[in-house]
């Protein structure tokens, strides 16, 4: 997966070593995204999707490796750094206290946009969220929460987007609407997104490349040739992640 | 009951898991540095007792009163602690799928507050005990055993009036913030604006930026007016600016203490976005700083009007202030989820800076400056790297 890095990389991530009280959790992880693509980040629970995003994020310190975010490196100017990507929250880290129109109102100031700033389409009446937003997160359900997160990730039109099982809890319709904004904004030509999921099956028809980690290392990635291929027979995808899965469970 | 347990397993986990958590190096530093720190601490807290050891032992008050009182309030305080600590873990979201009915979760906080009351109880009967041989009081240990009892007796108090009240029906998250928004702005709108804005709101968990009355916010309130009543009147009486000045100085602190609250600082939504810890901190300093600065405005005036020749004192007094909130504020942004802990430690250290003080003079401020400079690097780190 690893790439020579260039100003057009939104993200550069070459031999990413992370994880918690110096035990690496993932470790050797080299990917780059340009503009349009859409990378599918699949996996078994403890396999490091998380703490890969984290570390992509500035949640964790790098044991080792780089972080490049729209051509800014991560460890060396981090503030800077962040203004290159959105991330959507997990539903529970929400401020319970503030209403929907408050977050999102400090997530924009913090951005320097207005509250409604986003790229081209108004989420928040397309995700339904007109009649929660003055009411206080804590009132939301799960998937309440993921959507004004969502919503949030994508103020000021930041160049990458990270959706960490953010579109789990959705309804059909929301989760709908939120794959045809991120594959509308990929094929903008301006944004890139990693979307890490358990729903396997959704994969190949909203991402662009694919991923599979396995104890905190890349096993196996897809590039858009293999998923276009992949889509054309039902359950192909599925079950070729479910074999490489099975072959690291057997190696392991 | 099969279940008592669970709080006490539940915490010991927590524990264990905070350790496992730390790297090696960490936890020897704090081993090893607070080893000798305690170590030094011990002995030069002797090294005092042995000097005063006939003043004290002849200090009928101390003995008759302060003694006991504190031993009452220091209970009161570890029980309300401990025991708000086991109804937490006891109404946790995630056992809300097991059958356990709420008296059943209450009697498992009461097991688990109780429980670790003992190795506290122990640990006051050793240092009264102890503390009374070194100044070679009559029947130390009997002094140990009174001090564990009057702990016990606060403890006792005030974890029961804690664990009575009816915990799940007044502390779940969408029950304390459920609001009823209406045409009106809340009342911070005009004051908590700017960037990041609304963090105040959240720091202080005001749902949808209103502040609803309480019998806890309305007590402050009438407790901190009285006080620089009181100091203001006396300094008038008297013609001296001490009373007043004294009174802005503490009251300011303590408003700034109870108002700062920095656990928007382990959040995601900050550590994530394009925002610096100067700056999040900053902000979250600012109204608390505005709160401080407006109680200590009138009994400063009033020791101005007092004693106007003195008007050094209370300019004095407003730099201390500024000072201290900012060393407070370092404090509570390290320990930024548990503000009892930083009020807490801040407290011990300008005790405990003041008492060698003393001893060594004003020396010793740069060691309590060196220390808020590490809190708050090590803060500064915790948001940048977790």
């Amino acid at each position: 997966m690893a790439s020579s890095s260039d100003l057009a990389d939104i993200l550069a991530v070459r031999g990413l070593v992370a994880g918690y009280g110096g035990r690496p959790v993932a470790s050797g992880i080299g990917m780059t995204l340009k503009p349009g693509d859409i990378l599918g980040l699949l996996g078994a629970n403890g396999s490091g999707k998380s703490t890969l995003l984290k570390a992509i994020t500035g949640q964790i310190r790098l044991e080792g490796g780089s972080v490049t975010i729209d051509g800014v490196d991560l460890a060396g100017a981090p503030e800077r750094a962040k203004v290159g990507f959105g991330l959507a929250i997990d539903p529970p880290d929400l401020p319970a206290a503030l209403t929907g129109r408050q977050y999102l109102q400090l997530v924009a100031s913090i951005r320097g946009c207005v509250e409604d700033d986003w790229p081209g389409v108004d989420i928040a009446g397309r995700l339904g969220l007109r009649r929660w937003i003055e009411r206080p997160i804590a009132e939301y359900s799960l998937g309440t929460r993921a959507k004004i997160a969502i919503a949030a990730a994508l103020l000021g039109a930041p160049p990458l987007l990270i959706f960490d099982e953010s579109l789990n809890g959705l309804d059909p319709l929301a989760a709908f609407e939120v794959k045809r904004i991120i594959r509308a904004l990929a094929l903008s030509g301006r944004h890139a997104a990693i979307i890490s999921t358990h729903v396997v099956e959704a994969v190949p028809g909203l991402c662009t490349r694919a991923v599979l980690l396995a104890d905190g290392r890349i096993a196996r990635d897809w590039d858009a040739r293999q998923l276009a291929e992949a889509n054309r027979t039902p359950g192909a995808f599925e079950a070729d992640v479910m074999r490489a899965l099975e072959a690291q469970a057997a190696e392991a | 009951m099969r279940h008592d347990r669970l709080v006490l397993t539940l915490l010991w986990r927590e524990v264990l898991a905070g350790l496992r958590s730390m790297r090696r190096r960490d936890l020897a530093w704090i081993a090893l540095g607070g080893g000798a720190l305690l170590t030094y601490a011990v002995a030069d807290i002797v090294i005092a007792l042995r000097g005063a050891a006939a003043a004290l032992r002849q200090a009928q008050m101390l003995w008759t009163l302060g003694l006991p009182v504190a031993l009452l309030c220091l209970g009161g305080l570890a029980g309300s602690a401990l025991a708000g600590l086991c109804l937490s873990r006891a109404y946790a979201p995630f056992l809300t799928a097991l059958p356990l009915s709420s008296g059943e979760r209450r009697r498992m906080a009461v097991v688990a507050a109780f429980v670790l009351a003992i190795p506290l109880a122990l640990v006051v009967a050793a240092a009264v005990g102890l503390g009374c041989a070194v100044i070679a009081k009559p029947l130390a240990p009997a002094w140990g055993f009174g001090a564990a009892i009057l702990f016990g007796i606060g403890f006792a108090l005030a974890a029961g009036w804690r664990l009575r009240r009816d915990y799940e029906s007044t502390n779940s998250e969408a029950a304390a913030l459920v609001v009823e928004t209406g045409a009106r702005r809340p009342l911070l709108h005009a004051f908590d604006r700017s960037t990041p804005a609304w963090l105040a709101s959240w720091a202080w968990g005001l749902p949808a930026g209103y502040v609803r009355p309480s019998w806890r916010l309305i007590g402050a309130s009438i407790l901190l007016g009285l006080a620089a009543s009181l100091a203001a009147a006396a300094s008038f009486i008297h013609a001296s600016a001490v009373p007043a000045a004294m009174a802005a100085l503490t009251g300011g602190l303590a408003v700034f203490m109870l108002s700062a609250r920095f656990h928007p600082l382990g959040s995601p939504v900050l550590r994530t976005a394009p925002l610096g810890f100067a700056r999040a901190w900053l902000r979250l300093v600012r109204l608390p700083l505005q709160l401080s600065v407006a109680f200590f405005l009138l009994p400063a005036g009033a020791a101005m009007a007092a004693e106007p020749s003195a008007w050094a004192m209370p300019l004095a007094s407003g730099f201390w202030l500024l000072a201290l909130n900012g060393a407070y504020a370092v404090f509570a942004a390290y320990f930024m989820t548990a503000p009892f802990v930083a009020a807490l430690s801040f407290l011990s250290a300008i005790a405990y800076t003041s008492y060698e003080s003393l001893e060594y003079g004003r020396t010793v401020l740069i060691g309590f400056a060196a220390l808020v400079l590490f809190l708050w690097h090590r803060a500064q780190q915790r948001y940048r790297h977790g």
